[in-house]
């Protein structure tokens, strides 16, 4: 494989790293909560825009929605359960139960689709295209718009709508914000339900690039944490930035180093990351 | 009244030795009752880290792999006994832990718990992957335990190791609360601020409780590995995680039986009331959120409100009657 290929190759897989990051870019912009059960609601996106299409016979078209909206419902569930501890900010407690949630997450999929590997193919990923001596498919082009489009939107929202400024109040200040009249219980709901969302469609849109596990979940969160850290907590431009980068990076180190060791290979950027930069990770949702 | 409040922790120690044989004897329960000393000395590192310290690590499991692959590689390739094995993983974990430890030092809250699962996730890519950890295939035929002559070549018989493991770490823990370091990590826990204000330093006292509570957890992984005869990757699955965490805090956190209580109950639960393994994973992921979300005091804080309650609900009562008369 040229060189080319690699970029294009690392291309894609940081629009993918990006689009499956901005869930909880937002989630720790705005509530300062983090989500351990990410990956496994990855993992359940994609299965659920499998299942509809294997065994309900449905199209790309609306398994795709139906994945977001069960992404939604279980974003809503965990967060209707843990309202109490957000609101008190029980962060320690946050934690442990969104471990628990991804957990449950994992045994029901096992139970209803099976513990063995699937292949989610789609009308997209089934059409390849050749540019010289380049080689891509459809849903990798589908990939890279769908997440710039998605992160244009979401940059409109946030900064230049009344939902966005109302995001943004209760990130800057919960407390000030209640007494300003915005419901900080529906803020909170509403960013688990985006989040759940989010992580469905980027399950959808990149799941069928590697075969899928019920298992599986785990890289995506430590993708996600590098990428969120990577970019500047918060920030929605930096979470995309950071996702191309690591992106490359984990094209050009698969390629060239061991694909196998690319996750940890992630960890250890990081890790490096933090030792040199422990406190430059502190930015806000507020400031945009 | 002291001497018998004295009295009465070697003779429940001592009923705990004899309860398999006084419960009939049989080898699934002198399994099941070693299994459940075992976690319950692992959960009682995590403990620390979350009752004392009130920080998440979740790279616990790693530190439990570190002395089960340790025991495995220096019995089955050097020849070395569980003594010398034992040391060995402390000796691995506290240079494992001490990296963890620096790396993290700066760090807080979300972000230390974010590093702590890396790790743990990393671990999980290193243990399958690699040969001298024996890949996926693990690393088999750990030879059974023996020291000074003992040797324990079934559960029945490795059960008075686990015994005393299990008495060693609860002796540790309650010296640890006692301890100046116990309070300082409290004091962290409660008002870092305050703590600072007084001289002591958060991030020390995290370092120290840190080095303190790792051996613990991989001592439980040395004894595992020798019960199993076997390891693998999967014992850095999610499962061990869980399991520790859901053993801190089903019972209550701070009580000095709580893990262990809460080991008994899981393990109960998944050895005779089991549903299937699926359907288990379900149960204990809902124990755990569930206690987080409705019950922050555990099982002890929902029946001191039960009792509570009906104190209340008996007072009014007991009120009219005396204004009848």
């Amino acid at each position: 494989m040229n060189f080319l290929q690699h970029v294009i190759n690392g291309l894609v897989i940081g629009h993918g790293y990006a689009l499956i990051a901005i869930g909880w870019t937002v989630l720790l912009g705005v509530a300062r909560l983090v989500n351990f059960g990410h990956g496994q609601m990855y993992m359940l996106g994609a299965f659920v825009t499998w299942f509809s299409m294997s065994s309900l016979g449905l199209s790309y078209w609306v398994a795709l929605p139906i994945a977001v909206l069960v992404g939604a419902l279980v974003g809503f569930i965990m967060q209707r359960i843990m309202l109490n501890l957000t609101i008190r900010q029980d962060l320690v407690s946050v934690m442990i139960a969104t471990l628990g949630f991804g957990y449950i997450l994992e045994g029901v999929a096992a139970l209803t689709f099976g513990s063995t590997g699937q292949i989610l193919d789609t009308p997209l990923s089934l059409r390849d295209v050749y540019w010289g001596d380049l080689w891509f498919t459809w849903q990798d082009i589908a990939v890279v718009l769908v997440t710039i489009a998605f992160f244009i939107a979401l940059k409109l929202v946030v900064e230049h709508s009344s939902v966005g400024r109302r995001v943004r109040m209760v990130a800057e200040d919960p407390k000030l914000a209640l007494l300003a009249g915005i419901n900080v219980k529906w803020v909170y709901l509403g960013v688990f339900c985006f989040e759940g969302a989010a992580v469905a469609l980027a399950a959808g849109m990149v799941a069928p690039r590697t075969p899928i596990l019920t298992s599986m979940g785990f890289d995506e969160v430590i993708i996600t944490f590098v990428v969120v850290v990577l970019g500047g907590i918060g920030s929605v431009t930096g979470s995309y930035l950071a996702g191309l980068g690591i992106g490359i990076f984990t094209a050009f180190f698969g390629a060239y180093v061991s694909a196998a060791y690319s996750t940890a290979a992630m960890f250890v950027l990081l890790i490096a990351l933090l030792v040199l930069r422990p406190n430059g990770m502190t930015q806000s949702m507020a400031r945009h | 009244m002291k001497p018998l409040r004295m009295l009465s922790w070697p003779l429940m120690a001592l009923l705990l030795l004899l309860s398999p044989t006084l419960f009939g004897g049989s080898s699934a329960l002198y399994s099941v009752c070693t299994t459940i000393a075992i976690f319950a000395v692992m959960a009682y590192g995590l403990d620390l880290i979350v009752s004392d310290l009130g920080e998440v690590s979740l790279a616990h499991p790693v530190f439990f792999a570190v002395g089960a692959y340790t025991a495995a590689i220096a019995s089955t390739r050097y020849g070395l006994g569980p003594i010398e094995t034992l040391v060995l993983s402390i000796i691995v974990v506290l240079g494992v832990v001490g990296f963890i430890a620096f790396v993290t030092l700066r760090l807080h809250s979300f972000i230390f718990s974010l590093v702590t699962y890396a790790v743990t996730v990393v671990a999980m890519t290193l243990a399958s992957n690699w040969a001298f950890l024996g890949g996926s295939d693990g690393i088999p035929g750990i030879p059974a335990f023996e020291v000074f002559g003992y040797r324990a070549v079934n559960e029945a018989q490795l059960w008075p190791i686990a015994w005393g493991l299990l008495l060693v770490t609860l002796i540790l823990v309650v010296a640890f609360r006692r301890s100046k370091m116990g309070y300082a990590a409290m004091t962290v826990h409660l008002n870092p601020a305050l703590a600072r204000s007084s001289g002591i330093s958060p991030e020390r006292i995290r370092m120290q409780v840190f080095l303190a509570s790792a051996p613990i957890t991989a001592s439980a992984g040395w004894l595992y590995a020798y019960q199993r005869a076997y390891v693998s990757a999967d014992i850095l699955s999610p499962y061990f995680l869980i399991l520790m965490l859901t053993a801190v805090v089903l019972v209550g956190r701070r009580y000095i039986l709580a893990p262990l209580a809460g080991i008994a109950i899981i393990l109960f639960q998944e050895r005779f009331l089991s549903y299937g393994a699926y359907v288990d994973r379900i149960i204990l992921g809902s124990v755990l959120v569930l206690v987080l979300s409705f019950l922050p005091g555990g099982l002890v804080g929902l029946f001191r409100d039960l009792n509570r309650r009906i104190g209340r609900s008996r007072q009014p009562h007991a009120e009219s009657q005396t204004l009848k008369t």
